[in-house]
């Protein structure tokens, strides 16, 4: 035997690889997703798209070409991480060594506690659920009430959670900063504040004043808040944005 | 010629034929038989362009751009909001796994006597060593997880971080402020004091007045319309079980998200 024995025929004794070496007609990779129908072929065409957007981005003038990392993580970032962390962890320790827990008495159902509260960040949901005093009566069931006042509780939660879930597609546009959204600001500070009183609202009997004076205080307080807002960011806006802005919106015109 | 077939990737006579170091030979030979077995090299590589797809090219930041690091850097603090809870949240579960080793959710009572759940929490704070460290240490980091992500939320509205491409991550975050709010609802029950009796009684109620579905959900979070044994128990597998896994896993999508876009930088 040797090596000048030709080789054309198929080997069907098991020894060759049986992979056949690509000829012009075999397409390549490419060529299949081009050649791909419906649904994959929109994929095809929308990553090229994609891709080549990527491509005019990395063009433009405010990318940097970076082939070394720019900070390096180790050990630099990783050191500063760790500081902050420790630092963060230790301070947890402390107040935990400092300010130990309660144990309150035994749970008895007999006997009701004069105040009942839940844990501190949920004086604001709890304060919702007392909010029977605005729950509409309608005349023309008699004075009635449409829903029952603890159904109005939960549902006064349901639409706070909602309405803070749906502000980004409320506020559009390319606006950050306060200043450059006045009223937004106002609506964030007047929120901030509304849930200041609410929770102060949830434990209206340890607060020295009448209740109905303290419900309207709940509400007026935010609104003056937002409206103060509103008026001194709008004061200081002019002169603010004008030296602040001038390259940021050539750049990046407002839509 | 040898009866052999010749080996077009003789990796054993390459290595020979190189001077190698011992650590270096047993470096390659690990590498070698592991590649042969699982073929590790493709995975490397798609590693490799991985890490060049993250790294080759980023954008200048914005405070790079716009030269406004001396304005702004009182912003940036508040940027740190969301590594506080996240490293809260991992404080909280070190301790609380430490915790679990000792608690015990069982036997609630209503009449004022000492419950099983009740007489595990006295013992871990009066007589385990470091246990009522331990137990404030949980509080709280909890406590201080809560704080940070109202505070994160109040920064990313004012800083208009949840604008245009950020939207589905400001939903996110609302879901995770809910789940960090049940969680600590349902540890406050767990020692099954007056306190946390009466914050399950508000708790049931609450369920009971939704509309349509109240007693369907009160029977799912409370096991009945009255606390019971089954509350007890279902509010700790709620918060072993169930909640940790739900919040670590959108934490992951929450952080992983704001890796892929970038951090919103102040303007």
């Amino acid at each position: 035997m040797s090596d000048n024995d030709t080789n054309d025929d198929v080997r069907t004794d098991g020894s060759g690889t049986g992979i056949v070496a690509p000829d012009d007609e075999t397409p390549d990779w490419s060529e299949r997703k081009e050649r791909t129908q419906g649904l994959s072929r929109l994929t095809y065409e929308y990553f090229e798209r994609s891709r080549r957007e990527d491509q005019d981005l990395r063009q433009q003038s405010d990318y940097v070409e970076r082939d070394v990392l720019a900070f390096p993580a180790w050990p630099h970032e990783m050191m500063r991480n760790l500081a902050l962390t420790s630092f963060f962890v230790g301070m947890i320790l402390f107040l935990s060594a400092a300010l130990p827990p309660e144990m309150p008495a035994p749970a008895n159902a007999n006997q009701t506690p004069a105040i009942i509260l839940p844990d501190w960040y949920l004086y604001w949901s709890f304060g919702l659920l007392k909010l029977q005093n605005l729950n509409p009566s309608l005349s023309l069931l008699g004075g009635q009430k449409l829903m029952a006042d603890r159904t109005y509780g939960v549902l006064a939660n349901v639409v706070v959670v909602g309405f803070v879930a749906i502000v980004p597609f409320l506020n559009k546009g390319s606006a950050r900063r306060p200043v450059e959204q006045p009223f937004w600001a106002a609506v964030g500070m007047a929120g901030v504040v509304f849930s200041l009183t609410i929770a102060a609202l949830s434990v209206q009997n340890l607060i020295p004043m009448d209740s109905n004076l303290l419900l309207d205080l709940t509400f007026l307080f935010p609104i003056v808040t937002g409206a103060i807002t509103y008026a001194a960011l709008r004061t200081m806006r002019e002169g603010y944005m004008f030296n602040l802005n001038r390259r940021y919106y050539r750049l990046r015109p407002p839509k | 010629m040898s009866l052999e077939r010749k080996d077009d990737h003789d990796h054993n006579g390459w290595m020979e034929s190189r001077e190698l170091t011992l650590l270096e030979t047993i470096y390659l030979t690990t590498l070698m038989w592991l590649d042969k077995r699982l073929r590790v090299v493709d995975y490397l590589e798609l590693l490799e362009d991985l890490y060049y797809k993250v790294n080759m090219q980023m954008p200048k930041s914005h405070t790079e751009q716009y030269n406004l690091d001396n304005k702004f850097w009182y912003w940036y603090p508040l940027y740190a909001l969301g590594s506080f809870s996240t490293i809260s949240y991992i404080v909280a579960a070190i301790s609380g796994a430490l915790l679990g080793f000792y608690y015990a959710p069982a036997a609630a009572a209503s009449d004022g006597t000492m419950t099983v759940a009740y007489e595990s929490v006295m013992i871990i704070m009066g007589q385990l060593n470091l246990g009522y460290f331990l137990r404030s240490v949980h509080r709280w980091s909890a406590q201080v997880m809560v704080a940070a992500v109202f505070l994160h939320m109040l920064r990313v509205y004012f800083t208009g971080a949840y604008k245009e491409p950020r939207e589905i991550n400001w939903i996110i975050g609302i879901i995770l402020i809910s789940l960090t709010l049940v969680f600590g609802y349902t540890g406050y029950l767990l020692p099954w004091s007056q306190l946390s009796f009466w914050a399950g009684q508000i708790g049931v109620e609450m369920s009971l007045s939704i509309p349509l579905i109240g007693e369907w959900v009160a029977q799912l979070m409370f096991g009945g319309f009255t606390l019971s044994q089954s509350t007890l128990q279902r509010m700790y597998i709620l918060h072993v079980f169930f909640l940790p896994f739900i919040t670590t896993a959108i934490i992951a999508v929450h952080i992983g998200i704001v890796w892929m876009q970038g951090i919103a930088e102040p303007h």
